[in-house]
């Protein structure tokens, strides 16, 4: 596919030989693998139904009304009530539940009891419910579904528009970089939150829209970085060369000096993750984040720290919290090692 | 930034100083903006309430339905005293100069919400964050310089790793959580520590011992989960600063002419690791004073940043300006503040 120069390989082993960062990486890919494959997992849609001598496989797909099975309803069959009921029929009828039957969406209500209801495995909420009787090990792992995802988006946004705007202030200079400069300081002076808690409090913020205010207001943290590289790079005298040899703008910067300021990008990437986590479910912890009832770890820490009575609401997401990361730092702790070419020589006292 | 050109230090600071005004310009208007155009201002939480209040006149009782109508809704007359009042009856730039204007005077305007001048909410709220950001920078200090040397003299042995796993979860997690973590543990589970504000009710009563003493108590959750969000940066700065001058040449030097190792870390190596500490003092000033509301509002501590986030929630935009003076003004002169700092530390450095 690509080939690996010795540079990036040596790296890469430096990284594998601290394991506190290679074990995190496993670790947080399989989190990753997991939470993406969440419905096969986690899920009130059963993994897999026989029934006269059919198959069907509900979790992926359009839904089946309660009578594809017999039942005596049009909407989406309940599977673990058809588990009960073909269990009483004792028939050659099959369903298989995922390990945690319940959807993040779902409240399960019971008669003359009120949520939250405390872990309990009988009933299969491993982790309890919340205040309205939803599964938090279901909303946790989607949570962090949306969390991460929310991350990722707002990290490929902002590094595009950073490292843009931050290469084109260190290339070009002159009126461009100090009108530029006026106005990042500005930028970054307002204090985001207050207009993202303004903003947020108008509209109903969906998804796209609140990665879009983030990434308004986040893309100056790289531009900083990506400005003083880009000058120290173009200073060099391999820039010159391509100047003389007739480079365009174009081929200098992009065919010179982003693969040379760009290597280093790798190493904030971890600390982007988490500052994403963070950014968002501080949001919802306020309640200016994503509308309910998505799942996220804000809302979840925000009835948690509401129902102290309910300890397992609060223990579940931050320890969740505190676990994920944790790994993400040590990931990010590792690379930047690894990319360090600095190692330091000490005496021996 | 940073150049070895000489030029006097205070033309530099001069043109910083002068810098200050255009971007401090800049956020307020930006800020004053936004807050012109967002709806449910006070005057449409004014009219809601007042229709909200009519309701609840028409559900408890038909006596008198005469007068409902008019007290339901404000008549046009009314509206437009509001619109002056609050100054919506002019164009944005206008009332931005306006605003401005009473600011340069030292007149922030009186809060939409209690009527009381937004200087005084202020003032008394800024005491109990200045507290607990300068306990905080203090405790930080004192655990990450020496924490920072211990880790660089043992850099690679074992207390080295456990104590940078610890550091790297405390930096992983958001304080505010961590926050969270210690009330949940501390005060609701075990109660050991109250669950909150600055002080408890019957303050006034207390002897000045118990005074002090209940200013710590209610001080050691907050304060531990501002630390445990700061102390990270600080302790890797210092570490990573003494490896760097524990390498160079100098300290080589001094180990060749028979000076003891401890006697190159203490006198030659500690002193020089210290300077880019110093940059990061004069941008704590602004979080200093102003303080995370999230941690906060957790612990309901009336200070900074509740007050401004309090006063988001609540459109109260005079306040909301008012804090934006503050803490941008204290964000700005905090970075030129940070610059004086390096110079004294450092004397080779010379700004342009």
């Amino acid at each position: 596919m690509f080939s690996l120069d010795p540079i990036t390989k040596k790296k890469f082993a430096r990284f594998r030989s601290i394991r506190r960062g290679w074990w995190s990486l496993i670790c947080f890919t399989l989190l990753l693998i997991l939470s993406f494959g969440a419905e096969l997992l986690i899920s009130n849609r059963a993994l897999f139904v026989k029934y006269e001598g059919k198959f069907y496989f509900p979790t992926y797909g359009s839904i089946y009304p309660g009578k594809t099975f017999g039942l005596d309803y049009d909407y989406e069959t309940n599977y673990r009530d058809l588990k009960k009921v073909f269990l009483d029929q004792s028939s050659n009828n099959f369903v298989l539940l995922p390990i945690v039957p319940w959807s993040a969406y779902e409240s399960d209500l019971k008669d003359g009891q009120y949520p939250p209801f405390a872990p309990s495995i009988d009933q299969r909420h491993f982790l309890g419910t919340d205040t309205t009787g939803r599964d938090i090990l279901a909303r946790l792992v989607y949570g962090f579904r949306t969390a991460i995802s929310f991350s990722m988006l707002l990290l490929i946004a902002t590094y595009s528009i950073g490292v843009s705007v931050g290469c084109a202030m260190g290339y070009f200079g002159g009126k461009f970089d100090i009108i530029l400069q006026r106005i990042i300081e500005i930028w970054s002076n307002v204090p985001f939150l207050y207009v993202i808690m303004i903003v947020s409090s108008i509209i109903v913020p969906r998804f796209g829209i609140l990665v879009a205010i983030m990434v308004f207001f986040d893309w100056i943290g790289m531009t900083w970085y990506m400005r003083t590289s880009t000058y120290k790079e173009k200073a060099r005298e391999y820039t010159s060369a391509a100047k003389a040899l007739g480079a365009s703008h174009f081929r200098i910067i992009f065919n010179h000096i982003l693969p040379n300021v760009l290597s280093v990008l790798v190493t904030f990437i971890p600390f982007s993750v988490t500052g994403g986590i963070v950014s968002l479910t501080s949001l919802d912890y306020l309640g200016f984040g994503l509308p309910p009832p998505t799942p996220s770890w804000g809302e979840l820490l925000a009835q948690g720290t509401a129902n102290l009575q309910a300890l397992w609401i609060v223990t579940s997401v931050t320890v969740a919290m505190i676990v994920v990361l944790t790994m993400v730092t040590f990931i990010g702790e590792a690379i930047r090692e690894a990319f360090d070419p600095k190692q330091y020589s000490t005496f021996e006292s | 930034m940073l150049q070895c050109e000489s030029e006097p230090m205070t033309e530099y600071l001069l043109r910083r100083l002068l810098l200050i005004i255009p971007t401090f310009l800049g956020i307020t208007m930006l800020v004053f903006i936004v807050t012109r155009f967002v709806p449910g201002g006070p005057i449409e939480k004014l009219i809601l309430s007042k229709q909200m209040g009519s309701m609840d006149g028409k559900s408890s009782g038909m006596s008198s339905t005469s007068g409902r109508a008019s007290q339901g809704t404000l008549s046009e007359e009314q509206l437009e005293q509001l619109n002056a009042y609050y100054g919506f009856d002019k164009p944005v730039i206008t009332a931005y100069f306006i605003w401005l204007g009473k600011v340069l005077q030292f007149d922030l305007g009186n809060s939409t919400r209690y009527g009381e001048p937004v200087w005084d909410s202020i003032k008394s709220r800024l005491p109990i964050s200045a507290f607990y950001g300068f306990s905080t920078m203090l405790i930080t200090y004192l655990i990450c310089i020496p924490l920072g040397v211990l880790k660089a003299v043992r850099h690679k042995t074992w207390f080295d790793n456990i104590s940078s796993i610890f550091v790297f979860i405390g930096y992983a997690i958001p304080g505010y959580v961590v926050g969270i973590l210690l009330m949940v543990v501390f005060a609701s589970k075990l109660e050991w520590l109250p669950m909150g504000k600055f002080i408890s009710d019957g303050f006034e009563d207390l002897t000045t011992p118990q005074k002090i003493l209940d200013v710590i108590r209610h001080a050691v959750l907050p304060l531990t989960a501002y630390v445990v969000g700061s102390f990270a940066l600080m302790t890797f700065m210092m570490k990573n600063n003494l490896l760097d001058q524990l390498s160079s040449d100098y300290v080589r030097t001094a180990i060749a002419k028979g000076c003891s190792y401890r006697r190159a870390v203490v006198m030659h190596a500690f002193r020089n690791s210290l300077i880019p500490l110093a940059t990061n003092f004069g941008n704590n000033i602004a979080f200093l004073l102003s303080g995370s509301f999230l941690i906060e509002k957790i612990f309901n501590i009336d200070g900074m940043g509740l007050l401004g986030y309090e006063s988001i929630v609540e459109r109260d935009y005079p306040i909301v300006m008012g804090v934006l003076v503050i803490s941008a003004l204290l964000q700005l002169t905090g970075n030129i503040l940070s610059d004086i700092c390096v110079a004294i530390v450092d004397p080779r450095i010379q700004f342009r």
